[in-house]
């Protein structure tokens, strides 16, 4: 006989315990796996540089690694990076303290925070004036640092060294360097979970992109825009039957950033394939390792306005500006160049009137361009229109893309800090580009940031750098050819004086 | 004075008609004024009449009403509201009553017992009922506080009928004036009657004859116990309004179908003197006592039902929390209407009308926050009853016909108002006003104490002395 039996309100309640038990459980469940699985976690940061910097633009959820195996990598394979890590691959870290380099952002996806890129790893370069200066940084301008090929063959290597085991990331991860201090959970996890996840998706990424083994190095401050871009967003055919060597090395410098709001309506990349800024953003930030699936437009949007009016950097040594020779160059410039490019205008303004210049933004084709034809061969009408499908079904779709028959003339603000010249970075200076091809550096050093004032741009002699940091840019491999932007309205027949007050006159711009 | 004036009829002739007196079949009251049935929990744990209950009744007595009906009284412990209420389920109570009659009849005051029976309504069933289900004309749970319910048998129902029986029959023994049967405001018989609650498939569910067998065949043990000399009056709703909180609720017994319940309880005449008329099919109800709620008192108090209900916990829930408190007031308070006092006026004078052309000799009962000679002598004047009965204005001011004598109402700061804080304090403390901006003091303390003074002094005097 039960001697405490539950009255009847007890037995209900009773019963229902088990409902309530359950749907507050199932409540639990759904709030949990909403909080770890579908919310994700990212930092604002409150200025747009900051932003711009470690901000994530949604990059992460699917190309990302976990933050502790990306700082693993560089301990376990120390060996072949060296004592720097990444900054082999010229990624800048602000500080020797620095946990993450300028161009990486952070996000807590599934419960585990990863780092990948962003806008800055392609738009920061540096320079320095004198030998013993600290690099300064120019946010907005064209990496001249990173080596996207390298990292990226890095990481594909990884995928399939037989020394990337769950027991040697761990091992890693636990170790001082890296200080991931696992417990028993996590370990379990980045053994069964993670572990496998990067490696499947490393080796997954060195298939579609095999074909970078044919390809030549791009060298720092380059990047092949469009090929991995086929391989990854359209699993497009990339072997030696359905790619030509002239359209598989289209290697292209990275471009400046800054003053995109007169850009609007130009025809952008180098080729001129699109002439809005927000469809070029977006197209960039899938580059960087966004999905159309994860792009985090509201971020996106934070640096489209701030780069919507961001200003070129002023020439950093006024001192090195001879004066004397801006009137003459000036007017050689409006003479030979301010067609295609603009200038500034009397206030002292980059004037970018289209209508003043009308064939600024513009396509020049490329029998008159007649600079290296690879870059703009890399760029398909196929590829064009499988872009003009991306975002299918969002407002922001692509519809602006297509094969142009040249080269796009962009406006010369911030020059200097543009260097190396033309679209492939095969003319070091510009002093270089006003001479006939021939006369130009066939053979020189990229990789050094140290600057040139007198002939503006970096030093392509070696000098100043760390051997491991030079790149030998021999013009005469596929896609790097100097050839073009050359004859009489280019300037390039002028005097040697003439050309001098032309580029002091760049200086200003 | 300002409403008397206002008003057609001086106060004069307003206090004329309420201090006439009221002649029933088998019973004259003195004036107009019937104390309706409440109590607080003074008695013995196991339904003995307490010491508190026949000052309580005094108290009112003295005040100068015509008739006491008595708290809600029990006719067997399975049938009780709250524990602490004296019962009328053995011929031991019967002294109890007795001396309860006598002490009222001393000031010429009548008393009817209010002869009830819970059903699913058991706010507190006590330990005696802790392991069993309560009673009803259903299996469905009391759907305010969750209270289980189940089906009773024929047999039960023949038992319970028996009860209320014999519970008249040791009423007229004690020597009181009369019973009556609480057939309103979501008791058993309401269970029975309203066609909201009452599913039954058998002799006893689906038509309103059907659903009104019970009552009947109470009315008819209970004249078989007394006789047709000793008054019985029945209390019902005019409508039940039983979608009062869930508006997917059936609505229940409208005005016909309670005028339908009425002509079969007249039974030929050998049926009900009197009828009482309520309305709302639960108690408490927006209508009945009609008024507003105090939140803060409900969230004080209402624990105590906690293991009487499987949504006790789920209503504080609602009670407690800053939206859900503020929410059931509104709805409480929208559920009322505009009209307080009088509330149930029109209700009854729609039922009178028609009764009054089958039997003259039936009179009619009207409650529902009456405190103010003018409206009082108003509904008697227009047919809508014969009396009325008063429960918080009484408990505001116990001498309140005193007062209708001289005046149309008490002073504004001692009128009642209707904030219900009596009905929730009930709960877990003495009956009395506990509204206390009606009290004399200067200051907070100093008018809570004479409120407390004034709830207290139902326990003086004291038994002992």
């Amino acid at each position: 006989m039960n001697y405490n039996p539950p009255t009847p309100v007890e037995r209900v309640l009773g019963r229902w315990r088990w409902v309530r038990c359950l749907v507050v459980l199932l409540v639990i469940l759904v709030v949990g796996y909403y909080l770890i699985f579908v919310n994700q976690y990212v930092v604002a940061y409150r200025g747009n540089l900051e932003q711009f910097k470690y901000g994530s633009i949604g990059s992460e959820p699917v190309n990302g690694l976990p933050i502790l195996v990306f700082k693993a990598l560089a301990f376990m394979y120390r060996d072949e990076l060296g004592p720097g890590g990444y900054r082999r691959f010229g990624m800048l870290y602000e500080t020797e303290q620095s946990e993450l380099p300028i161009g990486m952002s952070r996000r807590i996806v599934d419960g585990v925070e990863r780092v990948w890129l962003n806008c800055a790893v392609c738009h920061v370069g540096t320079y320095r004036i004198n030998l013993t200066d600290q690099p300064k940084f120019i946010y907005g301008a064209p990496s001249n640092n990173l080596r996207l090929f390298d990292l990226l063959k890095f990481f594909l290597q990884v995928g399939a060294d037989p020394k990337f085991s769950a027991d040697n990331l761990i091992a890693a991860i636990d170790s001082p360097a890296v200080g991931g201090n696992l417990n028993f959970f996590d370990r379990l996890i980045y053994r069964y979970v993670v572990f496998p996840r990067v490696q499947a998706a490393l080796q997954q990424l060195s298939q579609r992109l095999s074909f970078i083994d044919r390809q030549y190095d791009w060298g720092p401050g380059r990047v092949d825009t469009f090929n991995p871009y086929k391989a990854i967003q359209f699993n497009f055919p990339m072997d030696a039957s359905h790619i030509t060597t002239a359209e598989l090395n289209g290697s292209a410098d990275f471009p400046s950033i800054w003053e995109q709001r007169p850009r609007d309506g130009m025809h952008l990349h180098w080729d001129g394939n699109n002439t809005s800024v927000d469809e070029r953003n977006l197209s960039a930030a899938l580059g960087a390792g966004v999905t159309p699936v994860t792009v985090d437009i509201a971020a996106l949007k934070r640096i489209r306005d701030w780069i919507w009016t961001l200003p070129a950097p002023p020439f950093p040594v006024p001192s090195a500006i001879d004066t004397s020779k801006l009137p003459r160059g000036r007017r050689l410039f409006a003479e030979y160049c301010a067609g295609c490019h603009g200038m500034k205008n009397a206030a002292g303004q980059y004037d970018y009137d289209t209508n003043r210049y009308p064939r600024l933004g513009q396509i020049e084709p490329l029998d008159q361009i007649g600079t290296d034809q690879d870059r703009w061969a890399s760029y398909t009408q196929d590829f064009s229109a499988a872009q003009n499908m991306l975002y299918a079904g969002y407002p922001w779709r692509f519809t602006h893309f297509s094969k142009t028959g040249g080269y796009a003339s962009q406006p010369l603000d911030g020059i200097w800090a543009r260097s190396p010249y033309l679209h492939n970075g095969s003319v070091p200076t510009l002093r270089d580009l006003l001479e006939p091809a021939a006369k130009r550096p066939d053979k020189w050093y990229r990789g050094s940031d140290l600057y040139d004032t007198a002939k503006v741009g970096y030093r392509s002699d070696g000098y100043g750098a760390a051997k491991q940091d030079l790149f030998l840019y021999n013009t005469s491999v596929p896609g790097n050819s100097n050839m073009g932007h050359e004859g009489k309205i280019y300037g390039t027949e002028l005097s040697p004086a003439d050309k001098d007050a032309i580029v002091e006159y760049m200086k200003t711009l | 004075m300002a409403r008397a004036m206002d008003a057609t009829f001086l106060h004069e002739d307003n206090a004329a008609v309420i201090f006439s007196p009221l002649k029933f079949r088998n019973l004259e009251v003195k004036n107009r004024l019937f104390r309706s049935n409440l109590s607080g929990m003074f008695d013995e744990y196991n339904g003995h009449g307490g010491h508190a209950r026949l000052n309580w009744e005094e108290k009112f007595a003295k005040g100068g009403v015509g008739c006491i009906i008595s708290s809600y009284t029990p006719v067997a412990v399975r049938g009780r509201i709250l524990i602490r209420y004296a019962m009328i389920d053995n011929d031991d109570k019967v002294p109890f009553w007795r001396e309860i009659g006598k002490r009222v009849h001393d000031y010429d005051c009548r008393f009817l017992m209010q002869l009830s029976h819970s059903g699913r309504q058991q706010d507190m069933g006590g330990v005696e009922n802790m392991f069993k289900k309560a009673l009803s004309s259903t299996n469905q749970t009391d759907f305010f506080h969750g209270i289980l319910a189940q089906a009773m048998t024929v047999a039960e129902i023949h038992e319970v009928v028996e009860q209320f029986a014999q519970g008249a029959r040791r009423a007229r023994q004690a020597g009181l004036d009369g019973v009556e049967l609480h057939g309103a405001n979501g008791y058993l018989i309401t269970q029975f009657l309203s066609s909201g609650i009452n599913d039954r498939k058998d002799d006893y569910g689906g038509s309103v004859e059907n659903r009104a067998r019970f009552a009947l065949e109470i009315v008819r043990a209970i004249r078989r116990e007394v006789g047709r000399d000793f008054h019985l009056q029945m209390k019902i709703n005019g409508v039940d309004h039983n979608d009062w909180l869930y508006p997917w609720k059936k609505k229940g017994n409208t005005l016909e179908d309670t005028l339908t319940i009425c002509k079969m309880l007249l039974d030929d005449g050998k049926g009900v003197d009197s009828f009482h008329i309520s309305s709302g099919s639960t108690f408490p109800h927006p209508r009945n006592p009609p008024g507003d709620i105090s939140i803060v008192n409900l969230v004080r108090w209402y624990a105590g039902l906690f293991p009487s209900g499987v949504r006790t916990r789920f209503n504080y829930a609602i009670f407690s929390n800053p939206i859900g408190g503020p929410l059931f007031r509104w709805l409480w308070r929208f559920r009322r209407g505009k009209i307080i006092e009088g509330i149930n006026a029109t209700y009854a004078k729609y039922l009178r009308d028609e009764i009054i052309k089958i039997d003259p000799s039936v009179k009619f009962l009207c409650t529902g926050g009456f405190q103010h000679a003018d409206v009082i002598a108003d509904v008697i004047r227009n047919g809508s009853c014969d009396g009325v009965s008063m429960a918080r204005p009484l408990i505001a001011n116990n001498d309140l016909p005193h007062i209708l004598r001289a005046a149309n109402g008490p002073i504004r700061q001692k009128e009642c108002t209707y904030c219900n804080k009596c009905l929730l304090n009930d709960l877990a403390n003495p009956l009395g006003c506990y509204e206390v901006q009606r009290y004399d003091g200067d200051t907070f303390d100093e008018k809570w104490e004479s409120l407390i003074k004034e709830v207290m002094s139902v326990f003086e005097p004291p038994l002992y002395q």
